[in-house]
């Protein structure tokens, strides 16, 4: 018979605590091992950097280049944050080390506890409040599988203002649920590439039945800003998001030091890098191994380059040096659409080219596979993006060299809205 | 508060930049910097890139030396602004041109983000030719980097307050200041990039740094080749920086 005594030392649910949300999102750029390459302007004639001043919110912009090592989360914020669902549990994953058979101990950080299902809330709540105070009455984003769209349509509703999602074309025909739930949430959703933008009319005029892709939407959303005059909310990549999501790893320190918990290994997945940065980031000045994964079909880890290169793949947004499979890459339409992005955040492409971070790359039958395990062990539906971490930390335990460890999970959404992953 | 007043070598032509010199030599200021005109300007915003390539076609390091000389006996202190681009084969004969042209020091703008892992090689070969190597840092800047940059240069701080020069990205001054103040103790700051007018002069000082560098503000009137307001505008640097 369980005791409640007993229960407790295996998460931390703490579901009111309040508490455990930290005061300061944590900016790393202060405390990187070599400094950060600055944005760069490709077009000889004019400042893309410039153009981030009609394209961002003001104060967004200025986070994202600030020199400060924590950056205070304004109250407003923290009460929509409690709303949303945070602080988002740590647990033991109990069932998984038995079905493992690993005799040591994995906890997993569940962002799909969020009511959006997903991390990406914790950069749509701050962009929004701070284009909302500012007087910006819309804002436009993209979307590639579908969470970011969701929570900037629910941010953007809580801040009362309107949203404009760009849905890359593959994921807008693969999951219909995820345009509905944006629509509920309040936001507008179109198709990219689209007939709303001329960028994305010069791609359909090239290929009417354009898959699309993350460049491609991104290159869509800015340009629907710059032509309305609105603000663009950024979902990843950008310095300023992987600070807003550091609020994923201070909580998670908190939480294994209630436990009394030290990791050996973080371990998480990468499309742009946002969720796994912002879990990893503020353990960075302890010794932990981190791993981070990204899927095989989007072999970015193995065969990018560490470049300059493309945000989007119009090129309005100043380039950036970071791990890049080419701006003009049209990623292969893996299921996994948060990790169909090019390239991967400046930080984290310093930290991984410099041997900091690990990595590995997880097909989609693998990451099938773990969701799989993950659903009938923890009851947790995986969102198929998280489900590639979950492959990378099953294969480390299993490695008898791991045995013993304490290896810490960030389960970055759900996967309730994926299903038909396996099939109709 | 000093003043730093940047022109890229010798725009818009040797000749004009020759008149722009004897205009500026009324004015009060402590140090020129000129910049080594280069292909790859990259952290240069959109104005200062367009002089980069006009310069090109007028530069060498004979013309150089002489403006130097002119400039040093109106009692200024020469720094060269050279990205390491121009030099990264062979850094020890660029800094010995530089030295024969009598400059004091330089100032290399992307040494710790593009040459980061030949850092102490290029300062070491900055000192060995008795050139001044004035450390450049910006917000991105890690604190150990800045630390280690001090422990082994001894000169003023350039410290680029904007991602690139001329632009204008919302700032927090009072706290970028504090950062870096905590971080250089008493070595001189000197600020530079996005800075025009008297308001933004004002709230530079008033947060404690020690002096202002200007370059892109200088580049609509000499492209116009307006006189008056190149004088005017540094007439009015030197009114705020040293007083009416």
């Amino acid at each position: 018979m369980y005791k409640y005594n007993h229960f407790i030392p295996l998460s931390v649910y703490n579901i009111n605590n309040v508490e455990i949300i930290p005061e300061y999102w944590y900016n790393i750029v202060p405390d990187l091992p070599e400094p950060l390459a600055p944005p760069r302007d490709h077009d000889p004639l004019n400042s893309s950097l410039d153009l981030l001043n009609r394209i961002l919110p003001a104060e967004v912009l200025r986070q994202e280049f600030t020199s400060s090592r924590h950056v205070r989360i304004p109250e407003e914020v923290m009460e929509q944050y409690a709303q949303i669902g945070r602080p988002t549990p740590l647990i033991r994953a109990v069932n998984l080390e038995k079905f493992l058979g690993f005799n040591g101990k994995i906890f997993f950080k569940y962002e799909g506890a969020t009511v959006t299902g997903s991390h990406k809330i914790n950069a749509a709540v701050p962009q929004a409040f701070y284009a909302a105070i500012e007087g910006i009455k819309e804002v436009a984003t993209e979307t590639g599988a579908g969470q970011w769209g969701t929570a900037t349509a629910l941010a953007a509703s809580l801040n009362n203002i309107k949203s404009k999602v760009f849905m890359v074309s593959v994921s807008f025909m693969q999951k219909p649920l995820r345009k509905k739930i944006m629509e509920i949430y309040g936001g507008e959703v179109v198709s990219s590439p689209s007939n709303l933008t001329d960028f994305g009319r010069a791609m359909l005029k090239e290929d009417p039945s354009h898959p699309g892709s993350l460049g491609i939407a991104i290159s869509e959303a800015v340009q629907y800003t710059l032509d309305r005059g609105i603000r663009y909310l950024m979902g990843s990549v950008e310095n300023s998001v992987i600070t807003y999501q550091s609020i994923i790893g201070q909580e998670a320190s908190k939480q294994l030091e209630i436990l009394g918990e030290e990791p050996d290994v973080l371990i998480g997945c990468v499309g742009g890098g946002s969720n796994f940065s912002g879990f990893v980031f503020p353990f960075m000045k302890s010794k932990v191994e981190m791993i981070a994964t990204a899927a095989s079909e989007v072999p970015k880890f193995s065969k990018g380059k560490y470049k300059y290169d493309l945000v989007d793949t119009a090129g309005i947004l100043p380039q950036l040096k970071m791990i890049s499979l080419g701006a003009d890459y049209v990623p292969p339409p893996i299921y996994s659409g948060g990790l169909r992005y090019h390239g991967a955040a400046p930080a984290l492409s310093m930290l991984v080219n410099n041997g900091r971070i690990k990595t590995d790359e997880v097909g989609e039958d693998a990451s099938r596979e773990a969701m799989q395990v993950f659903a009938r062990t923890q009851g947790i539906v995986p969102a198929p993006e998280s489900a590639h971490a979950i492959a990378t930390a099953i294969n480390y335990c299993r490695n008898p060299a791991n045995s013993g460890k304490t290896v810490v999970l960030n389960v970055s959404g759900h996967g309730l809205l994926d299903l038909s992953i396996f099939g109709e | 508060m000093k003043l730093a007043l940047y022109f890229t070598f010798p725009y818009p032509s040797l000749e004009r930049f020759g008149k722009y010199m004897e205009i500026i030599s009324d004015v009060k200021f402590e140090y020129a910097e000129l910049g080594i005109p280069t292909k790859y300007p990259y952290y240069d915003g959109p104005q200062i890139r367009k002089t980069h390539g006009v310069a090109l076609k007028e530069f060498s390091m004979e013309s150089l030396g002489k403006q130097v000389s002119i400039l040093k006996s109106q009692g200024k202190k020469v720094y060269a602004l050279a990205y390491c681009n121009l030099f990264s084969e062979n850094p020890g004969e660029f800094m010995e041109k530089l030295s024969a042209a009598g400059i004091d020091g330089i100032i290399l703008p992307d040494l710790l983000t593009d040459f980061y892992h030949e850092r102490k090689e290029i300062i070491h070969s900055v000192h060995d030719h008795g050139l001044e190597a004035i450390p450049f840092f910006n917000a991105s800047t890690p604190d150990h980097s800045i630390e280690e940059i001090l422990s082994i240069t001894h000169s003023w701080i350039y410290f680029g307050l904007q991602p690139s020069t001329g632009i204008k990205v919302p700032l927090r001054i009072d706290e970028m200041y504090k950062r870096i103040r905590s971080l250089c103790g008493s070595r001189e700051i000197i600020v530079g990039f996005g800075i025009d007018g008297p308001e933004m002069i004002s709230e530079l000082k008033t947060a404690g740094f020690d002096g202002i560098a200007v370059g892109s503000a200088f580049i609509r009137s000499m492209d116009e080749d307006n006189i008056s307001a190149f004088e005017k505008q540094a007439k009015m640097l030197e009114a705020e920086t040293h007083g009416k």
